[in-house]
């Protein structure tokens, strides 16, 4: 879809995914490292464990469909190779801290005036300015800025996080929208623009609207091991299987009371409770648990024989009841069993990468989405450190065999 | 005319519903599209009832979940089973560049509006669906919200204590993630289409999307055997690596260590020079290993100092460091009203709305919340008599026919 176009991919490791997105969309992606690599590839795990630039995990994780080169921007001659490329290039997407590439003189006013049509994508922890613009950072701060943090966990222990680091995946696919957006805008103007992405902006997303309390005049959420805590309410999201954890929609209302009623009639119809229990009228339950016309003890008592239910069940048990009978129930599961669930294999989701230089293919996360036009091809394994060198510095900027070397003996690439 | 809103020429015709669907179309509501949302009037949209409430009321438009996921777009209600239905839907299906929907598989096929019916009224159109697990395999049926997709697709098992079961990651988890592959798979189609002319179905599953965002977890598993738990707030490169307390009720603080200076940063702010000096802690392999030891000094000296001081003593020094914020406190965040995060909107019966404002910065046409969201049915009026071009006797009869509630 994107293949006319040409991506120069400057992101130490918060901005990877970004023009991985674009990629695999067809564009044509130059990850330009400096000439020790991109900090991404000295960060874990790594293939058998072993430190590797080549062999980074988190390299290859966000770095497919793309190529790569090495260019020393801290000097004069790395920069005038940069420029080069910027004359053709459409996309400009970088990570480094505020004013880091100005002060290089290849910030967004000056590679403009070499490509007016240049869409230069910035991704930053808090934004180009502003009081904390100059914070340091670290996906965990990030998560506690934006306002997810807080809101998962344990009420007993501090809030917690989703252990794989996601602040600046939220980020970057913000920033793939902007910068397919400006394109859009481009064609018309002819004209590229500056995107600037703040990353403690993008996690809000993960609050679920619940970043607006305060201004709406709304009580804040609070966390609930595996659940949220509305008032005097406490609502369990995670609940046990016999085998493990389900994750379990038992809400009530006009929307969801409906699900409810279901699931309760079942439980009636297997033993778990009476009828009179099943016949609670489940979508006015909420309120009448907030006005108090139903006590919390009624309201404990029900997830107790709830609780029996599920927990009675394997996953896969209780999977299979949620399609057959349209209960909104899923399997916690492991990174293993996602990875070999049928539901994945059937639409042919994770997909064969192969890494010649190992020998060796490895499954990969496969294509985002599925365009009948169009499909997402997997053209590219992760680039080595510098691969693609001198296939584009001779092959597209014309230097010689002889003028690559020399920069390379001079550690410019 | 240089700053106009990016897509202002793009036109789409929105069947989704609840916050996956909705959030992609608002991202694209404020870069300028024209977003015109089909709502049932019969079958209330589930963000209308969920949390959290302008004024703690519950109401039909007061929810600000559904206002956040809709600022910015036109509401029509629509009754799709009814007869009436078909020829408007066809109507905005031939006025659109986009079609978007996020119903369970099978849901527009048995209202006859799948991709196959649509493109013989609109043959260039995009159309792209958007559920759970996609629209084909053996849960394609699953019903529901993304809470439940975060647990299937690996998510809610790894947020959490390794001693404990899961805490789970918060609320529909996939519904985060998934929109901006929505928004950006549009966009590239559009551009694909511009191009050739050609359009297509995009077939989007917001598990298969969000499974991206645990890339090296899954790759650690399908190269190396290993199968990732939850380890609190543990990182396996950084030490400290934590949330921890500070003076006041439920108040926390984030603090890191990313290398050796930051430690040392760290003891300076903390004036401990005890721990300073331990070389026990010198390195991050040492700091790993006494995890807990280093855990327990700094919670000792964080639980007396309010935490926005320790941010910013721990900032001063270059340590990274954050009070770990609710809504109140990002409200109050100099650097979310430096960067417009909140933005008031007029509702026309409700008053003041706030809702998030865009996330990304565009210098030269710049992105906007136009309106606030749409009450049920809003604008039946300007849709069907200035979009569509229906004169007074043809909006009759559909008001006659019930298909608009």
């Amino acid at each position: 879809m994107l293949s006319p176009y040409r991506v120069l991919d400057l992101t130490t490791e918060r901005g990877l995914l970004c023009g991985q997105m674009l990629g695999d969309m067809g564009a044509d992606v130059i990850k330009v490292e400096p000439p020790g690599g991109c900090s991404a590839r000295g960060i874990g795990p790594f293939y058998k464990d072993a430190a590797h630039p080549d062999r980074s995990l988190y390299w290859w994780a966000y770095n497919r469909n793309k190529r790569a080169i090495t260019l020393d921007i801290e000097r004069d001659a790395g920069r005038e190779l940069l420029r080069r490329l910027v004359e053709r290039a459409d996309f400009l997407i970088e990570s480094h801290n505020p004013g880091y590439l100005s002060q290089r003189n290849l910030g967004f006013a000056d590679l403009a005036g070499i490509n007016p049509a240049l869409i230069y994508v910035s991704i930053t922890p808090f934004g180009q300015d502003g009081p904390k613009a100059t914070y340091a950072d670290s996906d965990l701060i990030i998560m506690a800025a934006g306002g997810p943090l807080i809101l998962a966990g344990d009420a007993d222990r501090p809030p917690v996080r989703l252990c794989i680091p996601q602040a600046y995946l939220h980020a970057s696919a913000d920033a793939a929208v902007a910068a397919l957006a400006a394109h859009h805008e481009r064609v018309r103007s002819g004209l590229g623009q500056h995107v600037d992405v703040a990353a403690v902006q993008s996690v809000a997303m993960a609050t679920q609207s619940y970043i607006l309390a305060a201004p709406l005049g709304s009580p804040e959420a609070r966390r609930m091991s595996g659940g949220v805590k509305f008032g005097p309410l406490h609502i369990p999201l995670v609940w046990p299987a016999s085998d493990g954890y389900v994750a379990m929609t038992f809400l009530f209302g006009s929307a969801l009371g409906v699900f409810t009623a279901k699931l309760m009639h079942y439980l009636c119809e297997k033993g778990f409770c009476d009828e009179a229990t099943r016949d609670k009228d489940w979508i006015a339950y909420g309120e009448q648990l907030f006005s108090g016309a139903e006590p919390l003890s009624e309201f404990e008592r029900v997830k107790e024989l709830v609780r029996n239910f599920t927990r009675s069940h394997t996953k896969n048990e209780l999977l299979q009841l949620a399609v057959e009978r349209g209960f909104l129930i899923t399997p916690v599961t492991t990174i293993e069993e996602v990875v070999e669930s049928r539901q994945f294999a059937s639409r042919g989701y994770f997909q064969n990468v192969a890494h010649p230089e190992l020998g060796e293919s490895f499954r990969y996360p496969g294509p985002f989405a599925k365009f009948s036009a169009t499909p997402i091809e997997y053209r590219r394994r992760p680039p080595r450190l510098g691969e693609h060198n001198s296939e584009i510095y001779c092959g597209e900027l014309d230097l010689s065999e002889r003028a690559v070397a020399e920069l390379a003996r001079a550690g410019i690439i | 005319m240089t700053n106009e809103l990016p897509l202002k020429d793009v036109k789409i015709c929105d069947f989704m519903w609840v916050m996956a669907g909705p959030a992609s179309t608002r991202i694209l509501a404020d870069l300028g599209a024209t977003v015109v949302r089909i709502e049932s009037p019969t079958r209330v949209d589930t963000a209308r009832t969920l949390q959290p409430f302008l004024g703690n009321q519950l109401g039909p438009d007061s929810s600000g979940l559904f206002a956040n996921c809709n600022a910015g777009k036109f509401g029509i209600s629509l009754d799709l089973g009814n007869p009436a239905a078909r020829a408007v839907v066809h109507d905005l299906v031939r006025w659109a560049d986009v079609v978007t929907e996020s119903f369970s598989p099978k849901a527009m096929r048995a209202w006859g509006f799948d991709y196959e019916s649509l493109r013989k009224v609109n043959p260039g159109l995009i159309m792209l669906s958007s559920c759970l697990m996609g629209q084909t395999g053996p849960l394609a049926k699953i019903a529901g919200f993304g809470n439940m997709a975060a647990a299937i697709s690996g998510f809610t098992n790894l947020t959490g204590w390794s001693d404990r079961p899961p805490s789970g990651v918060f609320g529909a988890y996939t519904d985060y993630i998934a929109p901006r592959f929505t928004a950006m798979a549009i966009l590239a189609a559009l551009d694909h289409r511009r191009r050739t002319g050609q359009g297509q179905y995009i077939d989007q599953s917001q598990a298969e999307c969000a499974i991206h965002f645990l890339g090296p977890a899954i790759l650690d598993y399908t190269v190396n055997g290993r199968v990732d738990g939850r380890v609190g707030n543990s990182d396996a490169a950084f030490a400290p690596h934590g949330v921890y307390p500070a003076a006041g009720d439920d108040d926390w603080v984030a603090i890191v260590c990313r290398d050796d200076d930051d430690w040392r940063r760290l003891c300076g702010a903390m004036e401990n020079e005890e721990l300073a000096r331990d070389a026990r802690y010198a390195s991050v392999a040492g700091r790993l290993e006494h995890r807990e030891a280093i855990d327990s000094s700094i919670a000792d000296w964080s639980r007396t100092l309010n935490r926005g001081a320790i941010e910013s003593r721990l900032q001063s020094h270059g340590v990274p460091a954050h009070q770990v914020q609710n809504s109140a406190d990002a409200y109050a965040d100099p650097q979310f009203t430096h960067r417009g995060h909140f933005v008031a909107l007029d509702h026309p019966s409700l008053g003041k709305f706030t809702v998030e404002g865009p996330r990304a910065k565009l210098s030269r046409t710049p992105a906007a919340v136009r309106r606030a969201a749409p009450s049920l049915g809003q604008d039946n009026q300007h849709v069907l008599e200035r979009i569509l071009g229906y004169d007074e006797a043809r909006i009759s009869e559909l008001v006659a026919s019930g298909a608009l509630g």
